[in-house]
């Protein structure tokens, strides 16, 4: 121990401050430092030197005195207000939370994970809420798009990649046109309906030979029907079937669909003749030549009729020709 | 008697206090006067010791008391009320150490009981040479020459030494009372007592 610790510690021995420990070792340092002892023979001479300036108990006057101005003093203050008394109660409050860290972090803590949890939740809820308010939304605007839909086929009829399936309902005349767009798609409507009839005259030409026989066999009995079947393209579509379909059947159908306009249109007219011609079907050409019975009085037809019933390879043909002929005595 | 147990002692010796002081902070003038009345010896005795006046030890008793009455309600148990009040005791001293300190610069003055200014330096003989001072000097203005070497010592240096020499506190507890540690109020003890024996060293 050097000097100056020990006379740190000689003040603190003084006073009753020191350990036992430091006490034993300082009372080692003294035994042999006489400078030290003589420091610690000093303190010990303050000490009694202080004394003489003792301290003294207050007079009973001075305590009754003071007392008194202080009751005085008191009773002038005014009684504290209940806002005070409130924001004292909320300031105390607070102050123990401040005393109480380990409680005050836990309920950081806590209070933390709640927020975050229920940020969580508010932001899922909302999220959700705006979802299914977006899909609402969106199922308007599927059921507008729907009904506006012949429109937007009638004005991109690109849009549409190919008919996957027609379907009649049983005893009704709703159709159900399965079609592909870049997102596949699904209308249903009546036959009347334009979008409907739209996608019909598309699969009479770009679907699959199911899906053009479906087209053009729905096509074809609206045409019998007599339901519009002008100025919509319908009666080119059933034309085109006829034509240049390479399955019979459908084209077998466009022709029936075609029977009520060979008289009124000459279009339908060639178109029946030139199957009656060229037809690769002996059926077709039959019912061609059937079909063509109304209007034999067309020079074109009996033109027609006589090449086939006088050339034609197949004799059922020529022979159903030549009776047409027979049956008509007006020849002009 | 081990820790624990001096400690539930020591909680139930103060509980009657703990609900005075509650009872005080909802309000109640009577528990105050009884904290009062429990405290008041020691708040004088401390201030009239420290500034050697009756008036300034009486304007400290009522500012202390009328600040504890103001403040009581942030009182919240962390320490004993005896160091709380202790607290704003000694802040109300040191300030008034602070401006006698001040005040007296190129004078060596204290005040009596009765109020009076005496001049302690006028009074001691510059001759350091007696050793016995019992002979040399008479109690009375051997006390007045240990006055004056307190009045030397800084306003905290002086706390400290009053708070530890006279009345007999222990350093963590005048640690507490000013604010700081323990091994401050050490060093500014040991900083007091060099001071004064170099103050009071032809005197012994």
């Amino acid at each position: 121990m050097n000097c100056e610790l020990a006379h740190e510690r000689i003040v603190l021995s003084a006073y009753g401050e020191l350990s036992d420990e430091f006490q034993h070792e300082l009372d080692r340092h003294l035994a042999a430092c006489t400078e030290c002892s003589e420091e610690r023979q000093q303190l010990l001479a303050l000490k009694t030197l202080a004394a003489v300036h003792p301290v003294i108990e207050p007079d009973a006057n001075l305590v009754a005195r003071s007392r008194l101005r202080l009751e005085e003093a008191l009773d002038s203050l005014p009684p504290r207000r209940w806002y005070e008394r409130f924001g004292q109660s909320i300031v105390n409050n607070f102050s123990s939370l401040q005393a109480a860290p380990v409680a005050a972090c836990l309920l950081l803590v806590v209070g933390a994970g709640a927020g975050t949890l229920g940020g969580y939740e508010f932001a899922e809820g909302r999220a959700a809420h705006v979802a299914g308010r977006a899909q609402a939304a969106e199922a308007a605007t599927a059921q507008t798009a729907q009904q506006n839909h012949a429109q937007t086929v009638a004005a991109n009829p690109a849009e549409v990649a190919n008919i996957s399936s027609i379907v009649r309902q049983p005893n009704s005349d709703m159709i159900e046109v399965h079609y592909n767009q870049v997102v596949p798609q699904r209308i249903q409507g009546s036959l009347d309906d334009p979008a409907i009839r739209q996608l019909l005259m598309l699969a009479s030409e770009n679907s699959s030979a199911g899906v053009r026989d479906d087209s053009v066999g729905l096509l074809a009995a609206e045409c019998r029907a007599g339901h519009s079947c002008k100025g919509e393209g319908m009666r080119d579509a059933l034309i085109v079937a006829l034509r240049y379909d390479k399955n019979e059947g459908v084209r077998e159908k466009a022709l029936q669909g075609l029977e009520p306009y060979v008289s009124e249109d000459m279009r339908v007219r060639d178109a029946v003749l030139e199957a009656l011609l060229y037809d690769t079907d002996p059926r077709i050409r039959t019912e061609a030549i059937s079909i063509l019975q109304p209007v034999e009085a067309d020079t074109s037809v009996r033109q027609v009729l006589s090449s086939v019933a006088t050339s034609d390879h197949n004799p059922h043909i020529r022979t159903v020709s030549r009776e047409v002929l027979n049956r008509a005595p007006v020849i002009q | 008697m081990d820790g624990p147990d001096r400690a539930q002692e020591r909680l139930q010796a103060r509980a009657p206090e703990m609900e005075l002081i509650r009872e005080a902070q909802a309000g109640s003038r009577v528990a105050f006067d009884a904290l009062v009345k429990q405290y008041e010896q020691q708040v004088l005795r401390l201030a009239l010791h420290l500034t050697g006046s009756e008036h300034d030890a009486e304007d400290i008793y009522q500012e202390a008391f009328l600040k504890a009455f103001r403040y009581i309600g942030n009182f919240r148990f962390e320490c004993s009320f005896y160091t709380w009040i202790y607290r704003i005791v000694t802040n109300l001293c040191l300030d008034q150490l602070r401006r006698r300190k001040t005040r007296r610069e190129d004078q060596a003055v204290v005040l009596d009981h009765s109020g009076d200014e005496i001049d302690v330096l006028s009074s001691v003989s510059d001759n350091r040479s007696f050793s016995n001072p019992a002979k040399e000097l008479d109690r009375k203005v051997l006390g007045e020459r240990i006055q004056a070497a307190l009045s030397k010592l800084t306003p905290r240096e002086r706390m400290v030494f009053e708070l530890k020499h006279y009345q007999g506190l222990r350093l963590r507890t005048i640690g507490e009372m000013l604010n700081t540690t323990e091994e401050t109020a050490k060093n500014t003890l040991f900083r007091a007592t060099k001071k004064l024996r170099t103050q009071l060293a032809g005197l012994r």
